[in-house]
């Protein structure tokens, strides 16, 4: 009868804890597409995602964030499984000074937040995708899934200033790619093609 | 506060990552400066939009079949 109880309560535990993980699905799917920009390998990455997790569950403590666990685990399989191992730090040449405020100095031009509201959803998406992966998961961590700086750098494993400096970056990235959509597709006129 | 230490604690003031104090005085510097303000208003506006293109759509139905399989 002991074990009969016993077997009872794990499987309780374990419901619980499969109930829970499952509630974060959609959400760990959106960011496994973010990753991988492809269906069939984000369907992979977070089948696995699962399949880890609960194999691991007596590591993860009831109580604390399990979203961040569950992206902990997925980004980790992520750089395993697709990029070949865990990343190096990258530098971005060309970063410079440039930003959207920038090089829309002339007056009469429309303003900045004005531009981006004419920017397609799936071009901002795009735009995030195109961001090197190492400031793409930190976007979509922070952006995206409204983590702190310190559960970000927890599930990255990184310090919270590398979050800052990436999250920097990135946003900067976003913004140059966005406005060169908005150059090519008209939205803006390039700064003195006279247009 | 100058301009350079505005835009150096802009990420974290976007973000709510400042403390009281530092933040009180980021917003004062934003209410005296126009131009840092743009700035702000724009990675406000840039931090929405992805928010807003990137969390739309869900896994698919035999995704979470499959895991529900799985996990239960």
């Amino acid at each position: 009868m002991v074990l009969v109880a016993e077997h009872a309560a794990d499987t309780n535990a374990r419901n619980r804890f499969a109930e829970e993980a499952i509630g974060y699905l959609d959400t760990l799917y959106r960011g496994a597409l973010r990753l991988t920009r492809d269906p069939a390998q984000a369907e992979d990455l977070v089948q696995d995602t699962y399949v880890r997790a609960l194999r691991y569950q007596g590591s993860y403590q009831v109580g604390t964030n399990m979203k961040a666990w569950l992206f902990a685990i997925m980004r980790n399989l992520f750089w395993d499984r697709f990029k070949g191992g865990r990343p190096e730090d990258i530098s971005l040449d060309g970063d410079g000074d440039f930003a959207l405020y920038d090089t829309l100095k002339d007056p009469s031009a429309m303003p900045e937040a004005e531009v981006l509201d004419q920017i397609a959803a799936d071009e901002v998406v795009k735009a995030v995708e195109k961001l090197p992966e190492l400031h793409r998961e930190v976007v979509l961590l922070v952006d995206v899934e409204g983590f702190s700086y310190k559960d970000a750098a927890e599930v990255l494993g990184v310090p919270i200033g590398t979050v800052m400096s990436r999250l920097h970056r990135a946003r900067r990235q976003l913004q140059r790619s966005l406005y060169d959509y908005a150059e090519e597709s008209g939205i803006v006129h390039a700064p003195g093609d006279g247009s | 506060m100058n301009c350079g230490d505005c835009l150096e604690q802009l990420t974290p003031y976007l973000d709510r990552e400042l403390t009281d104090a530092e933040l009180v005085q980021v917003r004062r510097h934003l209410q005296d400066c126009p131009p840092c303000d743009d700035r702000y208003q724009l990675q406000v506006h840039l931090k929405r939009l992805v928010k807003v293109c990137c969390d739309r759509g869900g896994a698919p139905e035999h995704l979470r079949s499959k895991l529900k399989h799985i996990l239960f």
